[in-house]
């Protein structure tokens, strides 16, 4: 068993989208490390609830490291110090008695705070909504094994499928570009033949709606990766570049 | 109350398509004229929301989540069930059926799992459509792994990751539908209530968790896709925002809870560290493929687990059910650790854990052949406990993780409020007493794309329904209690966060309505219950306010109905005298500590319904009926 | 053509646009390259005065390649200010504190985050670089100067000198980045290739700083000629 800890928090507090945000300190006492980050921050919560002050918000729901929606920045790193790792599922461990933590929300255009450390990541729906899926009808679907899918081609689209949609690439990135995730959703299509009906309109239309939404532009400095909770590479930013220009220059679809 | 499961007349596996073929249609044209409301968006609510805007309805789909593609589906790991027969190894519709009626402890109807059975293998045929990203032999064709409670291999999976698959693949279908202008999404709304007119659901009451206003939307139909109620005992490994608001208030309004005590406690679970937990880590059972369960046969044996000797180790699943092993349904695995870990042969600091040991299972195939099935599991378990399970076996011990009980539904899924269909987790339907692995996706995805969109139809088509708009005073009165409730939460200005009311309330009902129950504890825990929820109204500290994006209201708002409906959950573990599935009475056991049923009193379903505030809830039964099926001792041995 | 419209505004367009011009003007590098290091060849200055000449009497391809050099470099130029101010719009508040979670590698990683100011240092040695040896605003040669000789005495010049050698040198580094990333812009991306692009990238990148920056080390500081 490790000593408790005893640590200084730096926390954006905003009351709402339009209010002026400001980072506040607070102290956090016996910590246990097998705490996650996120039930230290239930600690001081309850703490501030018992002091009569409104607890920070922060957007969280499974607690194991899948369903996307917990996210913040710790320490300027998107999900804390742990790669491959979500708030969630970040432990105290991972910290010294006495450290000072800095925590704000993503920050970015397409990502307003809607209060405290919690975005609205709707622009992350409205992208898979203009084509992240295969257009086919309940009762139509030919047999499972029908069309035979070679393990070496279901595994790279199953890694790109695994993508959270929780926001650290774009929070991570310097430009805040979204284009690890479209770039995800489009291989994940696009390398599996059911994904192909759609393919050019698919790469068209999702950049099209990550450039409406105000996403900034891929500079290749890979910091997505680096930041990404489950490791989505940026392999898949080379295929929506590629799926992208094929759609464009050789498709006869229209963008 | 009258119970009226509506199931088709003829042979078990003809029932459906005669339902089918008895069923009213709205034409084309006339589709769009009816609204439908879909609250929540698991693979259940998603998938219904998608298949319905389809065929032509106006779809409003609610979820609390900030996106609908965050429902907690998203975290089942194994893999769902389908009769496909693709291993060859003699598996078909009717011993899918089969082996879940006996799974579910012979509490299930069997015309509801027939249908499920029967409608698995499109399931799977529709979501590789999708582009679900299942596992596939080199050969291109679909993988299969085996799973607990059943001798053959039927569960596909895409990893450790099938539910978060299934999910996006539902998730991805009723965005088109949103594109389309089919589906209008609301995210981050609580649904607080629904809204009847003439006796017929017509609508919600829901809070915006933005802004804090309320609002009312008015449908023909209500389609409630909710999930389960596990978090009642705080520590489980559901999402911390699952919760029981949207079906207890419409259990209020009239919709029989049926079935409450079948909770199912699932035994891979990551143990407790401490009180600061705020939920459970669940590791798929799949893991007890390759992994073999074991406690030290000297109890207090404090020697690491690596030092104790092939001789002083206890592998008790194995001793006591030889032909299954490992491999035995949930709740067997579970109870059985619990007894281990109760005579005091438990390890790890709390003494409440037994070990799941690969070594074996390393030695045969190799760290990559396991790492290659279970890499992300046992990478969750090193983030979570610091510890490596390639070099020392996990330690595990069960948790709540599903609730078979629910919203009582008919044959059509609707339940005892007209025009108010349960589907998913949030019915009691097709799993009886316990639920097999795998088959949670498989029912949330029956229902919603092959049974609802029939079902609703058929209600649309067949009643009269009048022109109900958000104007009609029931909304306006709705919204008002809505409200009300909300702001006497805000108004009690005590001393105690809810969050520390939800934990008491975790610890009560884990210590007495938990794995295993009796009487005197039952008794005890209603009173403990009642107690408590008399204190939140007086006690609760809940700051800020309703007008505006407010965690902590949401939260103590959830934790007033668990409060409630806690004590419905003992009242119906009271009542049921007998041990079935997930429902173990210590009074009621076999020799072997198994669970003894009680066919002659209880082959039935417990429909409870609401008679007002403060006054006994009146039980009403359904019985039970096996024509293809005879009940017998369910024995893995 | 309101496709193409479309497409070239787009933001993975502009980033196509932005390889394809990095990579022609990196072929413009390797020519120039090329055409200096023949200042080496121990002749007096034979060869060269040779290849400058033999340039120099192409009326019509020297005046094409010129006006094709400067709309490439332009081309170049407004992608970068444009893309540049999108990211900036991106994200209107910008962190406290922000780190990267990368692997802390070689050098490669951080040539990515600074391209701008890369740029912009290249872009200021190119205005002396012209100034010297195209349009000769200062440090007058005499009249009928062989080119040869020309080159020697502008890299004797002590800023000339040293403002060259910063300048190849980070024309170096904003190519390591910039030669293999227009590869990943333009989708060229290969499990079998890809590593060897990098390679490649990393060895171009020598070549053109540690080329380039030869030839004033060499005339400025070393040789007496």
């Amino acid at each position: 068993m490790t000593a408790k800890l005893n640590l200084t928090l730096k926390v954006w507090r905003q009351v709402h989208a339009k209010a002026k945000g400001e980072f506040k300190t607070y102290k956090v006492h016996d910590i246990s490390p097998d705490m996650s980050f996120l039930e230290m921050l239930d600690e001081l919560n309850n703490e501030l609830i018992r002091k009569g002050e409104e607890p920070v918000a922060f957007d969280h729901d499974c607690r194991e490291g899948i369903c996307g929606t917990c996210g913040m920045m710790i320490n300027g790193q998107a999900h804390g110090p742990e790669r491959l790792t979500t708030t969630c599922q970040l432990h105290m461990r991972k910290f010294k008695n006495g450290d000072t933590i800095v925590i704000e929300p993503w920050r970015a255009r397409a990502f307003p705070v809607l209060r405290d450390l919690v975005v609205d990541r709707g622009s992350f729906d409205r992208i898979q909504q203009a084509g992240g899926y295969t257009s086919i009808n309940v009762g139509n679907a030919p047999d499972g094994n029908s069309v035979p899918i070679p393990k070496t081609q279901a595994d790279p689209a199953f890694a790109s499928a695994t993508c959270l949609g929780c926001g650290a690439c774009v929070a991570a990135c310097k430009n805040a570009s979204a284009m690890l995730f479209v770039g995800a959703k489009v291989s994940q299509f696009a390398l599996l033949p059911q994904g192909q009906p759609e393919r050019a309109q698919r790469a068209l239309s999702m950049v099209a709606q990550m450039d409406e939404e105000a996403f900034g532009n891929c500079t290749n400095t890979y910091e997505c990766e680096a930041a990404c909770p489950v490791g989505i590479s940026v392999d898949n930013i080379a295929r929506l570049n590629r799926e992208y220009i094929r759609a464009s220059v050789c498709s006869n679809v229209m963008p | 109350m009258k119970l009226d499961a509506r199931i088709p007349s003829g042979p078990l596996d003809a029932k459906w398509d005669h339902c089918k073929n008895e069923m009213k249609l709205v034409s084309p044209t006339n589709k769009r004229k009816f609204d439908i409301i879909v609250v929540g968006t698991g693979l259940a609510g998603a998938s219904a929301a998608a298949s319905l805007a389809e065929l032509g309805y106006n779809v409003k789909a609610f979820c609390f989540q900030d996106s609908p593609r965050r429902a907690h589906s998203i975290a089942a790991q194994g893999g769902i069930n389908a009769a496909k027969n693709y291993q060859n190894d003699g598996d078909s519709v009717y011993r899918l059926f089969y082996e879940t009626v006996k799974g579910g402890d012979f509490r299930s109807r069997e015309a509801n799992v027939y249908r499920l059975a029967s409608v698995s293998g499109n399931i799977i045929d529709q979501c590789v459509a999708q582009g679900v990203p299942f596992a596939r032999e080199y050969g291109g064709t679909l993988a299969n792994r085996t799973f607990g409670g059943v001798q053959v291999s039927r569960t596909f999976y895409a990893r450790g990751q099938t539910g978060q698959q299934l999910l996006l693949g539902a998730y991805g279908s009723m965005n088109r539908q949103i594109q389309l202008g089919r589906v209008k999404m609301f995210p981050r709304r609580e649904m607080l209530d629904l809204v009847m007119v003439d006796g017929v659901a017509r609508g919600i009451v829901v809070r915006n968790l933005v802004t804090g206003e309320y609002e009312t939307h008015a449908a023909h139909a209500v389609l409630l896709c909710t999930g389960g109620y596990g978090n009642a005992y705080y520590l489980a490994t559901y999402a911390k925002g699952s919760n029981v608001t949207a079906a207890w208030r419409c259990y209020k309004r009239g919709a029989a809870f049926a079935n409450l005590c079948y909770t199912q406690i699932h035994p891979t679970c990551i143990p407790v560290t401490g009180d600061h937990q705020s939920k459970l880590t669940l590791m798929s059972e799949s893991l007890r493929n390759d992994g073999r369960v074991w406690v030290p046969k000297n109890p207090g044996d404090l020697r690491s687990p690596n030092e104790v000797p092939d001789t002083d180790r206890d592998y008790y699943l194995e001793r006591r059910y030889p032909s299954y092993g490992n491999m035995v349904p949930r709740d067997v695995a579970s109870r059985a650790a619990k007894e281990r870990c109760d005579s005091g042969y438990g390890v790890g600091s709390s003494a409440k854990a037994v070990y799941l040991d690969f070594s074996d299972a390393i030695k045969r195939d190799g760290v990559a052949s396991i790492k290659a099935k279970y890499g992300n599991l046992f990478d969750m378990y090193a983030k979570i406990t610091d510890e490596d399970p390639y070099a020392s076996p996990m330690r595990i011990y069960p948790a709540i993780h599903y609730t078979m009980g629910g919203l009582w539904v008919d044959y059509n899924l609707e339940s005892t409020i007209p025009g108010l269909f349960v589907l998913g987790e949030a019915n009691f339907s097709d799993h009886g007493a316990n639920r097999l692995g795998a088959s949670a996706l498989m029912q949330g995805l029956a229902d919603g794309y092959f049974v609802a969109p029939y079902t609703v139809g058929h209600h649309l088509a067949s009643r009269k329904l009048a022109k109900v708009g958000t104007d009609h005073p029931a909304f306006k009165e709705t919204m008002y209690n809505a409200k009300d409730r909300v702001e006497k939460i805000l108004k009690v200005n005590g001393k105690r966060t809810s969050d520390s009311f939800h934990r008491e309330l975790g610890i009560t009902l884990w210590d007495y309505v938990g794995m295993a129950r009796n009487e005197a504890g039952l008794k005890k825990a209603m009173e403990k219950i009642r107690t408590l929820r008399d204190e939140f109204w007086q006690n609760v500290k809940v700051l800020g306010t309703g007008d505006s994006f407010n965690q902590n209201l949401e939260h103590a708002g959830r934790v007033a109905d668990f409060l409630e409906f806690g004590e419905l959950l003992a009242r119906d573990a009271l009542t049921r005298n007998e041990s079935c599935g997930g429902h173990f009475r210590e009074e009621y056991q076999t020799p072997d500590n198994d669970t003894l049923r009680d066919d002659t009193n209880f082959q039935h379903v417990a429909a409870w319904e609401y008679t007002g505030e403060g006054k006994e809830p009146i039980r009403n039964v359904e019985p039970l009926t096996f024509d293809e099926v005879k009940p017998i001792q369910r024995s893995y041995v | 053509m309101n496709w193409l419209r479309k497409v070239l505004v787009s933001s993975i367009g502009k980033k196509v646009q932005m390889g394809i011009s990095g990579l022609l003007l990196c072929g413009f590098l390797v020519a120039h390259l090329g055409g200096n290091l023949l200042l080496f060849v121990p002749d007096g200055g034979k060869a060269y005065n040779e290849y400058a000449h033999a340039l120099h009497t192409q009326k019509l391809l020297l005046p094409v390649a010129e006006i094709g050099l400067v709309v490439l470099f332009a081309w170049h130029l407004l992608l970068a200010l444009t893309t540049n101010k999108d990211n900036a719009d991106a994200r209107p508040v910008g962190y406290a504190l922000q780190c990267s979670k990368q692997e802390p590698g070689p050098i490669a990683k951080p040539a990515s985050s600074v391209m701008m100011a890369t740029g912009a240092v290249v872009f200021l040695f190119l205005i002396l670089h012209l100034a010297d040896f195209r349009f000769e605003l200062r440090n007058h040669g005499s009249e009928g100067e062989e080119p040869f000789a020309k080159a020697a005495r502008l890299l004797k010049d002590p800023i000339t000198c040293v403002g060259y050698i910063i300048g190849t040198l980070v024309l170096g580094y904003h190519v390591l980045h910039g030669f293999q990333s227009a590869f990943q812009s333009l989708g060229l991306n290969h499990p079998k290739y890809t590593p060897l692009i990098k390679q490649a990238s990393f060895a171009f990148a020598i070549l053109v700083g540690a080329g380039f920056a030869s030839l004033p080390l060499w005339f400025g500081m070393i040789s007496r000629h």
